[in-house]
């Protein structure tokens, strides 16, 4: 596999199918750890960090685990802003220094961070609320890099990280939603109150300190030490069904207060993206939010969400330019996103180009 | 707080360590002057470092004034550097700075023992933490046969793991 067999493809987790798939994007779960005989990353030479890539690179080769390696450290930077586009790495990851890579499955349901802030980072998703498929998957991965890396660990403390925001089990369980009636009417707040009052965080699509857009929020548990993975995952199982009836509330709300409003919004969302020759990638957000709200309530049936959740990744700067085979300053990534969108909303028929 | 000489309000608050036991002494600034102990009326040309970690102090609190000096034998990472920056040097600095770091944990977690699951004991991975900080050492000081020992016996482990 190479980055450019990538560009063809896309994510299992966009499929747009599993339990509650119309608001729940996909459910993540992250695993912390690092080996027990190397400084954390940060105070890690750079020979270190060789040691530590190779060392993770003999283990994947003798495990059963199917992944191939990225060595992240020679990638030009289009390619590294392409996988923090696909969710793969982080952009610590991508604008860090030394030997670093990562590790992606076949239908990048797994990626295996190496010498980002922990020497490793696991992480799996799936489409739909999954989390106890999502646990079971990454803990045959974590088990399986085990066989042959001691990772550092004790007995009172748990897995040890770089951070002591994330010793013990090391997890982070999420899941990403789509709440866009929540945000149009304006109780958006409300619920993330609720949700940091019993410790757990919300962020954006794209992790730690990213602008939420088009309406997708991560909520993922926050602490992760005196309660083991399962008990973790129940929090989120427990929690997020209620976030989900909140969300489906306002959608209701909106279909039989404002019937009107609401499908004039997303048959323009979708007119505009089907015909517009030059769009910048937040009004694309913005839009492509509306029409999968749309499809959601039966508004539009003529795109599938999968099409809609590959294109919040693939009108996204790298990816264009990726596809186009060369650098595109902002005017022509504008137009070249409008062509994008163009081809992809007339049912699969490329538009000619002028 | 009041001076314990002259009943002023104190300014200068001094904390020494005599044989083991705490000596606490408080004084208005006047006071303090004719003790030797006063503040410089200009501000003094102190190294920019030493005001740096003069405002931790003021600002981190005590517990961090007697760790602040603690760095840890394996990675060299100093206790004040993890506050400042937020990151653990490697995984014995947990053990190390124990005292510090566990009300930090207990803060963000609300718990300080882990429940879940259970890693593999691998009780050599330590002694290979250390081999590797000595052979750091030994680079760093240029020791390049000391340095071609080690690594010849991290080799060694290596092919035993």
């Amino acid at each position: 596999m190479t980055l450019d067999d990538l560009t063809k493809t896309s994510g299992e987790w966009l499929r747009g199918n599993g339990p509650e798939s119309d608001i729940v994007m996909c459910s993540r779960i992250r695993l912390a750890r690092n080996l027990a005989e190397f400084p954390f990353t940060n105070r890690s030479s750079r020979a270190e960090k060789g040691e530590i890539e190779s060392h993770f690179k003999s283990a994947l080769a003798a495990s059963r685990l199917e992944m191939d390696y990225f060595d992240v450290n020679v990638l030009p930077p289009l390619d590294r802003q392409f996988l923090v586009e696909r969710q793969i790495i982080s952009s610590e990851l991508a604008k860090g220094e030394g030997p670093r890579g990562v590790a992606i499955s076949p239908h990048e349901n797994a990626a295996i961070m190496v010498n980002e802030e922990d020497h490793l980072r696991i992480q799996y998703m799936l489409s739909g609320f999954r989390l106890h498929e999502v646990w079971d998957e990454i803990n045959n991965i974590d088990d399986q890099l085990e066989e042959n890396l001691a990772f550092a660990y004790n007995p009172s403390l748990g897995y040890l990280t770089a951070c002591p925001t994330n010793v013990g089990t090391g997890i982070r369980v999420g899941v990403m939603l789509h709440l866009p009636g929540l945000v149009q009417d304006k109780s958006i707040d409300k619920v993330f109150r609720a949700l940091q009052k019993i410790n757990l965080a919300v962020r954006g699509l794209y992790g730690e300190g990213s602008q939420a857009f088009g309406d997708f929020y991560q909520i993922s548990n926050q602490q992760t030490l005196g309660k083991s993975e399962p008990e973790l995952i129940r929090i989120l199982t427990d929690v997020v069904p209620q976030v989900l009836l909140y969300e489906r509330q306002a959608r209701q709300r909106l279909v039989t207060e404002r019937r009107q409003h609401l499908h004039d919004q997303v048959s323009r969302a979708y007119g505009v993206l089907k015909t517009a020759q030059t769009i910048s990638s937040e009004e694309t957000m913005l839009l492509l939010s509306s029409v999968r709200m749309g499809i959601n309530l039966g508004l539009i049936d003529d795109v599938s969400i999968a099409t809609v959740n590959e294109l919040f990744i693939q009108t996204q700067p790298a990816f264009l330019q990726k596809i186009r085979g060369s650098e595109l300053d902002v005017e022509d990534r504008n137009v070249a996103r409008a062509t994008y969108l163009r081809s992809r909303l007339a049912n699969g028929r490329m538009a000619p180009e002028p | 707080m009041i001076c314990q000489r002259c009943k002023n309000e104190a300014s200068v608050h001094l904390t020494e360590r005599v044989g083991g036991k705490r000596k606490e002494i408080h004084l208005c600034s006047a006071c303090a002057k004719k003790s030797g102990l006063g503040l410089p009326e200009s501000p003094p040309n102190l190294a920019l470092d030493a005001v740096v970690q003069d405002l931790i102090l003021t600002h981190v609190g005590e517990l961090v004034g007697e760790l602040a000096e603690l760095a840890c034998p394996e990675c060299g990472i100093k206790y004040m550097e993890f506050r400042a920056g937020g990151r653990l040097g490697c995984p014995q600095d947990y053990r190390i700075f124990g005292r510090g770091l566990l009300p930090v944990i207990q803060r963000v977690h609300g718990a300080t023992r882990h429940v879940g699951k259970v890693a593999r004991q691998r009780p050599g991975a330590i002694h290979r933490l250390r081999l590797r900080s000595q052979l750091r050492d030994a680079i760093a000081r240029e020791d390049y046969e000391e340095a071609a020992r080690l690594r010849d016996q991290l080799r060694l482990k290596d092919i035993h793991a």
